[in-house]
């Protein structure tokens, strides 16, 4: 037992030529699974960078059809419109419902609600897990409830239009609104009363207070002058038929 | 005299690290590293039991190395995984020699302490 360490007759050298081979065996190992590892993430990154921008192309050449479109529809309603005052109506009438439908950019006065991440995210000390500090869809739908009971007019969240048929969907890591991807923060735009949108939100022990309760981000800021954007896809009726035959 | 099999460790990894193989073969050196890893940790065990023997112990480094990449080998062959087989029989190997290495070091110290403190006092 004593004399382990000491050279002992055909010890040392064996055991270090097997070290040796061993040796090298596990650098070649390591190396080579560093290697692949850098290359999968390579190549899957490559591969999704094609698909964006493939995808960005796509949404700009749709995006420009709808506007060439709105403005065909609208160069039709102008000429409706200096026809005569019956049409003057049906016109305004149509101007209403697009409103409601979300067919129209629409600006007014309103709030700017932020939200992002809690910042206990990261430093994991809280309980419930790292999903506890991160927005969830239910969060924002729950945002968007209290807007409208405060009579929000018209309301998006990043960009996208909230109208009847809006979903605010959890997809995995991201969160889906009219079936397309939003990144955080969330930002809402609200047209409405200003007073009321921020008594709603600011409601204590209301939405954003058990919001701010878990240190999530958030914002909220008055305007004056908020423009909000149509909906990218209208919406369309394939079953829902009017069960009247006239509209009163 | 350890200094040397870890510096000839350390050695042999820094030179073969530049080296890369196809990613394919990754799997049969990692079944031959653990089987070099049971025959050196055995060399050690055998070392303390009094029992080491060169040629027993570099026959049994490169055959089992051989033997366990071509039994992952016909494993793959065959498309059964046979490694995990390798991998489990040499993990036992390996647990069960730390263990001996280790009950023979305890013991070692237990006599020595004894020896110390107990004949004094008799």
């Amino acid at each position: 037992m004593h004399g382990f360490w000491q050279t002992g007759k055909g010890w040392a050298l064996p055991v270090s030529g097997v070290c040796l081979v061993l040796g090298a065996l596990l650098g070649l190992q390591v190396h080579t699974q560093q290697l692949r590892g850098e290359m999968e993430v390579g190549r899957r990154s490559t591969a999704l960078i094609s698909l964006l921008s493939n995808s960005r192309a796509q949404i700009d050449l749709q995006t420009k059809e709808i506007e060439r479109l709105r403005t065909q529809v609208a160069k039709y309603e102008k000429g409706a419109m200096s026809d005569k005052g019956a049409a003057a109506l049906v016109t305004k009438e149509l101007q209403n419902t697009r409103i409601a439908l979300g067919l129209l950019p629409v600006k007014g006065p309103g709030v700017e609600v932020e939200l992002d991440d809690s910042t206990i995210r990261g430093e994991d000390k809280g309980i419930g897990g790292p999903g506890t500090y991160l927005i969830h869809e239910f969060d924002l739908l729950q945002v968007a409830n209290e807007l409208w009971a405060a009579g929000a007019e018209a309301v998006s969240l990043n960009g996208q239009r909230l109208v009847a048929g809006s979903a605010i969907r959890c997809s995995g890591p991201l969160i889906q609104v009219n079936n397309t991807s939003i990144p955080h923060p969330f930002v809402f735009l609200a047209i409405g009363s200003k007073e009321n949108l921020l008594s709603a939100l600011n409601m204590r022990g209301g939405v954003l207070d058990q919001l701010r309760l878990v240190k999530f981000q958030v914002k909220v800021t008055p305007k004056d002058q908020i423009t909000i954007p149509p909906i990218a896809i209208a919406p369309k009726y394939s079953y829902a038929k009017p069960a009247t035959e006239e509209t009163p | 005299m350890i200094a040397l099999p870890l510096l000839a460790l350390v050695i042999g990894f820094l030179v073969v690290y530049r080296f890369s193989m196809p990613p394919a073969w990754a799997d049969y050196v990692a079944v031959a590293i653990l089987a070099g890893l049971d025959a050196l940790i055995g060399a050690v065990r055998a070392r303390l039991e009094g029992q080491f023997d060169e040629a027993v112990f570099l026959s049994g480094f490169f055959v089992n190395m051989g033997l366990a990449m071509v039994l992952a080998y016909f494993g793959d062959k065959l498309g059964v995984d046979l490694y995990l087989a390798v991998v489990v029989a040499l993990g036992i190997r390996i647990f069960t020699n730390l263990g001996r290495i280790r009950g023979l070091f305890v013991r070692a110290r237990m006599e020595a302490h004894r020896a110390r403190h107990v004949t004094p006092s008799q």
